[in-house]
């Protein structure tokens, strides 16, 4: 050991010679990191196209890079994934995994790091930590759930629903602001269970849901269980309307069902770009299929627009992560989806559409738009 | 030099470690360092659980989950500081898994593996279907930072000091563990249980001592992960824990400290070198893990190992003075049989059989393949249990008692395939039958040189016992029955493949232990060899005993010469 502590010392003086010096160039780095592997695959690589596509309208005059990190699903992966991110040059802001535990990890490194995280998690309680970082481009579940639960009760006039959620944050969190929402209006699900995301076969629920008679079906599901129990009621001759979460109006959804199997059901989402109602949608769309050969979703359009107003901050001349950060808190922003504003917690959209298959095709037709804030207050 | 050679290596990497930590390490690299910590942690318990004691035990991922939790709820909802969360995140595992531990550690393999991963599901149900308690699914955010004497340690090199230290500590205590008799033990239990509890190793205890060791280690390893997290959530009780836990252990080598920190420094960097390939570095991780496996099946530190060994020359074995093992104080005065007998479903294995094996004196017991001689003396020593009869061992009842009671009142055998531990050295394989006698491993091994020395081979004792001939094994296996100094010796096939002058040496070595009082009972098919030894012979046919009297009327009784000898009577 004494001769191994002289070397230790010369090892050190002579690696402190070697470290590199801070790095001192005007790129902007806007990391995205999201989960490419694992339950949420589909989704994340939603999230990284519209992230990608995003950063590829480089503001002029400002050099910009990206570089893709895969999450996996477990907390400690996005937070060792932010910490690799920090440590690569200038980050300007994050487009951080949609999956709230992640999320709930990143918060506390960003706040350290001082990084905006921008995000289309759903999960509520990644805005309700008091973290001025985050910035969510997608209705949370205050508003999703409102929207899910009004277009239940005034639109369908059913107030027997039957709830079936995923045993997951994103399910425990969709299922308690349903609930909240319908008991606004004054309606007591008659059922209510959750699944785990790897079951198999989804009957039984579907056979216990049925047997506390509902007159509608309220699904808050990830996709494949999603399309496991639309396949199984149809099968099974169900045909009592079914209301889905945002998982339904996803294309890789409904890409894993009949148009036949779709009949009638609709599900609530922020925004379903495949249906194209502006000019605008379209040309993302068209622009999102050809650099990635897929159909964009409610998710990759959010992201989509987050990181475009990040860059519009970025024009507008915020070269730091707190000049940004400012931006996305104060300024109101017109995307494709929506017009985004703060709430001052980090909540962006405020609004919610619910959209509706035909049973002729898989491209369903928006049917009604939610655009207020306290939609479960009301 | 050559002995010190490990742990000059072990020095060289830890060196290595602390100058990129001190000099070369981002924030990121000391943080995937700082998880490396955790799981090196974690793996140690796995390596004592899985890798000495071979229960495939798939809790000790919920273990590190319960760990978690206990910091996490206790943190961030009772506001306790790391003085206090720490040890109780160590604690409540081990209460955990010493019921559990009860419960399952019975069942055989993969009974066993599939029983304790039940138990993480069940944990991981109760972390999602709990929320007032663990927040459900979204898990508890805010976990305090760990406080040490009123210290906020903060992300990067001090959190990482502060884990590695207790790498530091953890590995040394598993490596005293794995050296010392717990591990021998458990080693020779996962080599061959059922040789292990003749041994007079107590299968059970063992087992449940190692689960509980392993849970210890997996709750200050969830501990530390929740804190380097500063959030805790249903994910720390997922599948993918657990396989990160079993594949470093894999990786690094099987049972070896060293192989834990290795195996978590290497699998953890491993994804992160190749992180701008997206998903695709998925595909390079699996394929570096299937050549490493391939490669070296004994894990990366027994490849180096063997690596060390070609390119220096094998490490030249220690050896303890030699050091006769005291005689017990209670000798029990032989063994009595009375009407013994066992069935395997329609099978009389063993029907009626009495015997009485006096002090002093070798009986013989003969008889044709399938007789039921084998299982007589699994009867005798414990393996089985007699469906009706009674043996009294020294005057006590001993009729069902398990075979490392028996062994540890007295009674030692041999196997009729010498059943040495693969890869085992001589040395530690004789002295494994010591463990549950003396205080410690040197103890047990200068007691096993005496019954090397006993049996003439001695020099034996710093080889392994791979590769060793048929004659001297079974000198092994017989130094392993003598080194407990037995007061009854149950001896299967102790002849087969020895030559003429390797028989005569054994004679005369049984009648010098009878000489001394010890009673044996001699199973042998070698009548040349057996009849001038044994005073008394048993014939058994189909279970019964055909013939009970002198060695000198075996060849002569018609019964015997019908079902065994044949006419020549000559066998």
């Amino acid at each position: 050991m004494r001769r191994a502590l002289p070397l230790l010392i010369g090892l050190l003086a002579a690696t402190s010679c070697l470290s590199p010096a801070a790095r001192a160039d005007d790129t902007l780095s806007f990391p995205v990191l999201v989960p490419l592997t694992g339950f949420l695959s589909l989704e994340g690589t939603s999230q990284r196209n519209g992230a990608v596509l995003a950063l590829k309208q480089t503001p002029a005059g400002v050099a910009i890079t990206s570089e893709v990190v895969d999450t996996g699903t477990s907390p400690e992966a996005a937070v060792t994934a932010l910490e690799r991110a920090a440590g690569s040059g200038t980050v300007g802001a994050v487009a951080a995994s949609m999956l709230g535990t992640q999320m709930l990890a990143m918060l506390p490194l960003a706040q350290e790091l001082k990084l905006p995280l921008v995000t289309v998690s759903g999960t509520a309680s990644i805005t309700e930590q008091g973290n001025p970082w985050v910035f969510r481009f997608f209705p949370g579940d205050a508003v999703t759930k409102a929207a899910h639960a009004r277009y239940v009760v005034e639109e369908l006039g059913k107030r027997q629903p039957a709830i079936i959620y995923q045993t997951t944050a994103y399910g425990q969190s969709g299922k308690a602001h349903l609930d909240a929402a319908f008991k606004a209006l004054g309606v007591t699900p008659v059922f209510e269970e959750g699944v785990d995301p790897a079951a198999k076969d989804l009957l039984p629920v579907l056979t216990k849901a049925l047997a506390a008679k509902p007159d509608v079906l309220v699904l808050h599901l990830h996709s494949g269980p999603t399309a496991l129990l639309l396949r199984q009621a149809a099968s099974s001759g169900v045909t009592l309307p079914i209301v889905a979460g945002s998982a339904m109006h996803q294309p890789s959804t409904a890409a894993l069902l009949e148009p036949a199997e779709l009949k009638g059901v609709c599900a609530e989402t922020a925004a379903s770009p495949i249906s194209g109602d502006t000019p605008e949608v379209k040309a993302f769309t068209d622009a999102y299929r050809t650099a990635f050969g897929k159909e964009p979703d409610a998710f990759a359009l959010g992201q989509y627009d987050g990181m475009t107003m990040v860059l519009e901050a970025v024009k507008a001349g915020a070269r730091t992560p707190d000049a940004i950060r400012k931006a996305l808190s104060s300024e109101t922003f017109k995307g494709l989806a929506m017009t985004y504003k703060s709430d001052g917690k980090g909540n962006m959209a405020h609004s919610a559409v619910i959209v509706c298959y035909d049973g002729t095709s898989r491209v369903p037709e928006l049917v009604k738009r939610y655009d207020d804030p306290t939609l479960a207050a009301k | 030099m050559a002995e010190r050679r490990p742990a000059v290596i072990l020095i060289a990497g830890a060196l290595a470690l602390l100058v990129y930590a001190l000099a070369f390490a981002s924030p990121y690299g000391l943080r995937v360092l700082t998880v490396a910590g955790v799981y090196a942690l974690a793996t140690f318990g796995f390596q004592i659980v899985f890798g000495l004691g071979g229960a495939l035990s798939l809790a000790q991922g919920a273990f590190f989950g319960v760990g978690a939790y206990v910091t996490g709820i206790l943190g961030s909802r009772y506001g306790l500081g790391f003085e206090a969360t720490f040890p109780l995140s160590m604690l409540v595992p081990f209460l955990l898994a010493l019921p559990v531990g009860l419960a399952v550690l019975r069942l055989e393999s993969h009974y066993f593996a599939l029983a304790t991963l039940g138990i993480a599901q069940v944990l991981h149900l109760l972390a999602v279907n709990l929320p007032e308690l663990t927040g459900g699914s979204n898990g508890l955010a805010g976990v305090p930072a760990a406080v040490l004497f009123g210290w906020a340690v903060p992300r990067g090199l001090p959190m990482a000091g502060l884990v590695w230290g207790l790498v530091g500590l953890g590995g040394l205590i598993g490596w005293r563990v794995a050296r010392g008799r717990l591990g021998r033990s458990l080693t020779m239990l996962r080599d061959d249980p059922l040789a292990a509890g003749t041994l007079g190793l107590d299968v059970g205890r063992l087992r449940l001592a190692a689960f509980g060791i392993s849970a210890l280690f997996a709750g200050a390893a969830g501990a530390l992960a929740v804190h380097t997290q500063r959030v805790v959530s249903p994910e720390v009780l997922e599948f993918p824990v657990m396989v990160s836990i079993l594949t470093i252990s894999i990786v690094g080598g099987r049972g070896r400290m060293a192989g834990a920190v290795l195996g978590a420094v290497l699998l953890l960097h491993l994804p992160e070198w190749f992180r701008f390939l997206e998903r695709g570095y998925l595909v390079i991780y699996g394929a570096a893990l299937l050549l490493t496996v391939v490669l070296a099946p004994d894990g990366l530190t027994g490849l180096l190992h063997r690596l060390t060994a070609r390119l220096y020359g094998g490490r030249p074995r220690a050896l303890v003075e030699v050091r006769e093992p005291p005689l017990p104080s209670v000798r029990p005065d032989g063994m009595t049989v009375e009407g013994l007998r066992k069935s395997f479903g329609g099978v009389r294995a063993v029907d009626r059989v009495s015997l009485d094996l006096r002090p002093g004196s070798i009986t013989g017991l003969i008889g044709p393949n399938g007789s039921g001689k084998s299982t007589v003396i699994n009867l005798l020593s414990g393996l089985e249990r007699p469906d009706a009869g009674r043996v009294r061992l020294g005057g006590q009842d001993v009729t069902g008692a398990r075979a490392d009671r028996l062994a540890r009142a007295g009674l030692a055998r041999s196997f009729q395939a010498a059943a040495l531990p693969a890869g085992a050295g001589v040395l530690e394989a004789v002295a494994a039958a010591r463990l549950a006698f003396d205080p410690d491993a040197a103890t047990a091994e200068a007691h096993a040189r005496w019954a090397l020395d006993r049996l003439g081979v001695d020099e034996l004792a710093g080889q392994s016992c791979d590769g060793l001939p048929a004659a001297l094994r079974r000198r092994v296996e017989l130094a392993r029955a003598l080194v407990r100094r037995p007061a009854v010796l149950l001896l299967d096939e102790p002849a087969a493949g020895l030559t003429d002058g390797e028989k005569a040496d054994l004679a005369d070595l049984l009648r010098d232990l009878a000489g001394e009082g010890m009673a044996i009972l001699l199973v042998e098919h070698d009548m040349g060899f057996l009849l001038p030894l044994a005073g008394r012979v048993l014939c058994l046919d189909r279970g019964r005993v055909i013939y009970d009297g002198p060695a000198g009327g075996v060849r002569q009784d018609p019964a015997v010469t019908t079902a065994y000898l044949g006419q020549a009577g000559s066998a």
